[in-house]
């Protein structure tokens, strides 16, 4: 109570100077708007009337949290298994192929996991698939394939699709890590077991934290994949409350304990990122020695070859499969070309102008917040830049819910707009133009603003004629990264779009819910492709994945 | 750096696009719609079609999914070229909540709903205008609602489908109560809570029944492990594969899966003595109040009831069509033969919240 004004906006790391009032006002102006749709769902979940709360308690709610995390821990653990092994191979090891392996193991980003989810079940579906009705075919009689429904089938899916995420941030870990650290541990006479688990390890472990991380807030957010497999998660039960009930507080409640599970996540990883650090020694830095695998070396190969195919080659030979046959079809292509409302060109269209406004957007509204964090390092510009990541605890169905209501009553010439939708994607994916800004800007030293201060420039001719030219590439990259991301988005995509309007994503899951999915196989090719071409530029600058941890 | 060019034009392209027109993907398309239409049109004259008169935008809500919606509406358009029409099709639940919350500044012209109680508990609520179609006296009268709010477009039986490869016809359970006996356990698909005709058909129940023994059937279907997909034509398709071997869903998705060629059968249940009869319920359509295109959300009700209209109903999908003299498709069991039960739509709409509470407190998903 007695602390002033000043006290927090003193610099807490040492170096003292005056913030602009314009752009603390810009960036608390960023946070506020990042709050609202927090603030409204617990605003509504509190004023649920306790029946709600009641029926809950009783017949759903331990079940749902119970399911959820019994999900966000398996798949975690799967990616991060999955993920370290994939990179040590190919960073580590004389693996055959390793430099083709190394590209084809990121690429399954671009694959939205639902899409994944859709060939793998056509495809292995008990009985109904065309694995099982091949075996069939060959053998006499039904043969028992594994079923990807339910848990096990979610989780082996939704890790083929997130493992990526935990293999880029480690692979780059294991890059930048010193040879020297392990040669002096096996030096003091320790076996390499020993050493991977004593030394490599625990210094990867800020890429594996954020990794685990990412992965753990996707699975929590993850609505198609678990409603097509059949697996009653948080998200997916929310979005039956919005689609079965009239009454909105049932989905409210359940909002809310979702976004406090995944600020407990994002909480304890900024507790356990906080504790330790590693200092790496930059001089005489030399890759370590390859690992020759011997004997092992082609059963290595098999490894990393299957969860290339199972997570890559599968998905998008049979994307293409059903896209020839689409094409060979006129029926089928007609189909496709006059579907919606609009036709085939407006759904393309829609995802990808929606995407690139989003990406702008994003990037735009971080920037006065990255500028404050990294610039003027105070308590409240931290705490700016730390709210701001709230995005990632807001999954697409809870962005839905309370723009649904809130647009409604407050902007209402805004609803029914496909803006509304660009707003759901700002807010979700804020946190990666956020992260990318502060990286860029980190990289950039001061000295050259102060500089052109110095020779006369105004704070803004410098922002303009300085700062904004060279950190445009990680800007880009931040860009790129939403701009993937809003691509693949799908529940807040389908609870907002207004009549007519329809997006690759959405287009996919409609057909795939009607069991057309040679119908849907052109339009989701598009979407891969299209969320490839941000992804392989983002692969290429890559420092974006080695700094994405939390700061 | 050719990839940073080009998306530095990409995004330059977009923000121009995006900054000129308030809703740029309307804008854009819809001037590539009508060059085409007039392209087309330049040789016949427009004054030849009878429906030039019908232009601007229909907004229609559907609970129809859209592969059961979209064939009406092409044919609808073929006699209206100049209308544009922007459907949003969801659950009957999902989009009565849209209507309820978007009264003071309306966006759809015309609801369609897979049962009545959704309609009806909408007009309640004064979501509808009346509008009583020249023809609608072709329809049963009690599938208008009152004060005209809505007419009724179809019906639909509920119906239990089996696999005959699975199962024979003398085995396959001739009652919607034979579905909690235990020798079905874990071998029933339905669908769940999200479904307007699942919703319905625990509505009904509530009213012949009574609240306790429709808890008590719904306990005993999940208690017998049935698996609730999330639509119809799931279930349809696990049950003609053999995942599953017995469906409770309406009549005409045993019908479209024995058109894929798959060995089905199917049971009108509960006909016997005693029983509550074959639960039907109707498809319906409403003219939103407050509709910004009234004269098309008109002639688009008007096309719904008319012969071809209704036609397509029961060509594309198998259903009954309410207008009298439009014949089933070849194939379709008449429903002369079978006892229906008596539902009162009213009454069933005033209680339809609590047909909600139960399926939530028994935790069906």
């Amino acid at each position: 109570m007695q602390r002033t004004l000043a006290y927090w906006f003193v610099a807490s790391t040492g170096r003292k100077s005056p913030t602009s009032p314009w752009l603390a006002i810009a960036a608390g102006l960023t946070a506020l708007f990042v709050a609202i749709p927090l603030v409204y769902i617990f605003f509504r979940a509190a004023g649920a009337e306790p029946a709600a709360w009641q029926r809950l308690l009783q017949a759903r709610l331990w079940q749902l949290l119970g399911n959820t995390l019994l999900l966000v821990v398996a798949v975690t653990c799967g990616a991060l298994v999955t993920g370290v092994s994939m990179a040590w191979l190919t960073e580590r090891t004389d693996l055959p192929g390793r430099n083709v392996l190394r590209a084809m193991l990121a690429l399954p980003l671009a694959i939205p996991a639902y899409i994944g989810g859709i060939v793998h079940l056509a495809l292995l579906r008990p009985r109904g698939g065309l694995i099982p009705l091949a075996l069939e075919e060959i053998i006499g009689r039904p043969v028992a394939t594994p079923s990807p429904l339910g848990f096990w089938g979610a989780a082996f899916i939704l890790t083929l699709f997130t493992y990526p995420y935990v293999y880029l941030l480690s692979g780059a870990a294991f890059r930048s890590l010193h040879a020297s650290l392990e040669e002096a541990a096996r030096s003091l006479g320790r076996t390499p077991w020993q050493t991977f688990w004593q030394v490599t390890l625990p210094a990867l472990r800020p890429g594996l934290m954020a990794g685990a991380l990412l992965v753990a807030l996707d699975i929590l957010a993850e609505y198609g994949t678990v409603a097509l497999l059949r697996y009653e998660t948080f998200s997916s039960a929310i979005f039956v409350q919005l689609a079965g009930r009239y009454d909105r507080s049932a989905a409210s409640v359940l909002s809310a304990v979702l976004v406090i599970l995944a600020i407990l996540i994002l909480w304890a990883e900024l507790r356990v990122q906080g504790q330790r650090r590693f200092t790496q020694i930059e001089s005489n830095w030399r890759p370590a020695i390859r690992i020759t695998l011997g004997k092992w070396r082609w059963s290595a190969f098999l490894l990393v070859a299957s969860v290339v195919s199972a997570s890559l080659l599968v998905p998008l030979g049979v994307l293409i499969g059903w896209s020839l046959q689409a094409f060979a079809d006129p029926q089928t292509l007609e189909a496709v070309f006059r579907a919606g409302s609009r036709g085939f060109g407006s759904f393309v269209w829609n995802s990808l102008w929606t995407s690139l406004l989003a990406a702008l957007l994003a990037t735009a509204l971080s920037l006065p917040v990255a500028l404050l964090s990294v610039r003027y390092p105070s308590r409240i510009s931290r705490f700016i830049a730390r709210f701001c990541q709230v995005g990632y605890a807001l999954p697409g169905v809870v962005i839905a819910l309370s723009l649904v209501l809130l647009i409604n009553r407050t902007l209402p010439f805004l609803y029914a707009t496909p803006l509304v939708v660009v707003l759901a994607y700002v807010l979700r994916h804020m946190p990666q133009a956020v992260r990318s800004s502060e990286s860029a800007l980190n990289q950039l030293s001061p000295s050259l603003e102060e500089a052109a201060r110095t020779l006369g420039r105004t704070p803004l001719q410098t922002l303009f004629q300085v700062t904004l030219p060279l950190i445009l590439p990680g800007l880009l990259a931040g860009a790129a990264l939403v701009f993937l991301t809003s691509l693949k988005e799908l529940p807040a995509t389908l609870l907002l779009r207004p009549p007519g309007f329809d997006t690759l994503a959405v287009r996919v899951w409609v057909w795939a819910g009607e069991g057309f999915y040679v119908q849907a196989a052109p339009a989701a090719l598009i979407l891969v492709l299209a969320a490839a071409l941000p992804l392989s530029f983002l692969l290429r600058q890559e420092q974006i994945f080695s700094d994405s941890s939390i700061s | 750096m050719s990839l940073y060019r080009f998306l530095i034009i990409l995004s330059i392209l977009v923000w121009g696009l995006t900054s000129c027109a308030p809703a740029p993907g309307a804008q854009v398309t819809a001037a590539v719609a009508t060059e085409v239409s007039t392209a087309v049109g330049s040789p016949t004259p427009a004054s030849e079609t009878s429906g030039d008169d019908i232009l601007g935008k229909l907004v229609i809500y559907s609970g129809r999914s859209e592969a059961l919606i979209q064939p009406v509406i092409d044919a609808f358009k073929t006699k209206h070229p100049h209308v544009e029409i922007l459907l949003k099709a969801g659950s009957n639940s999902e989009l009565a909540n849209a209507l309820l919350e978007e009264a003071a500044n309306p966006v759809a012209d015309v609801f369609i709903t897979t049962e009545l109680f959704t309609v009806q508990s909408l007009a309640m609520q004064d979501v509808f205008q009346s509008y009583l179609p020249a023809e609608a006296d072709q329809l049963p009268p009690e599938l208008i609602g009152p004060n005209q709010t809505w007419i009724g477009l179809t019906r639909r039986a509920r119906v239990i489908m089996y696999n005959s490869e699975l199962v024979s016809a003398q085995e396959a359970p001739k009652s919607i109560f034979e579905l909690m006996d235990a020798k079905w356990k874990g071998q029933i698909a339905a669908a769940g809570t999200t479904n307007g005709s699942m919703q319905a058909q625990i509505a009904a129940m509530r009213q012949l029944l009574g609240e306790q023994a429709t808890e008590e059937w719904l306990k005993g279907l999940l208690a017998n492990d049935v698996t609730f997909f999330g639509g119809h034509t799931d279930v349809r398709k696990a049950v003609g594969s053999g995942e599953f071997k017995i469906g409770l869903v309406n009549h005409y998705y045993f019908y479209l899966q024995q058109a894929e060629g798959s060995p089905v059968g199917v049971v009108f249940p509960d006909q016997g003595e005693g029983e509550i009869g074959l639960i039907t319920n109707a498809t319906a359509a409403g003219i939103v109040k407050g509709a910004h295109n009234l004269a098309a959300a008109q002639a688009f009700m008007d096309f719904l009831i008319s012969p071809e209209g209704q036609n397509l109903f029961a060509e594309l999908n198998y259903e009954y069509p309410l207008r009298a003299g439009v014949p089933l498709r070849q194939g379709v069991q008449p429903l002369d033969g079978f006892r229906l039960a008596a539902v009162d739509v009213v009454k069933a709409a005033l209680d339809f919240e609590a047909t909600f509470d139960l399926m939530e407190r028994v935790g069906l998903p």
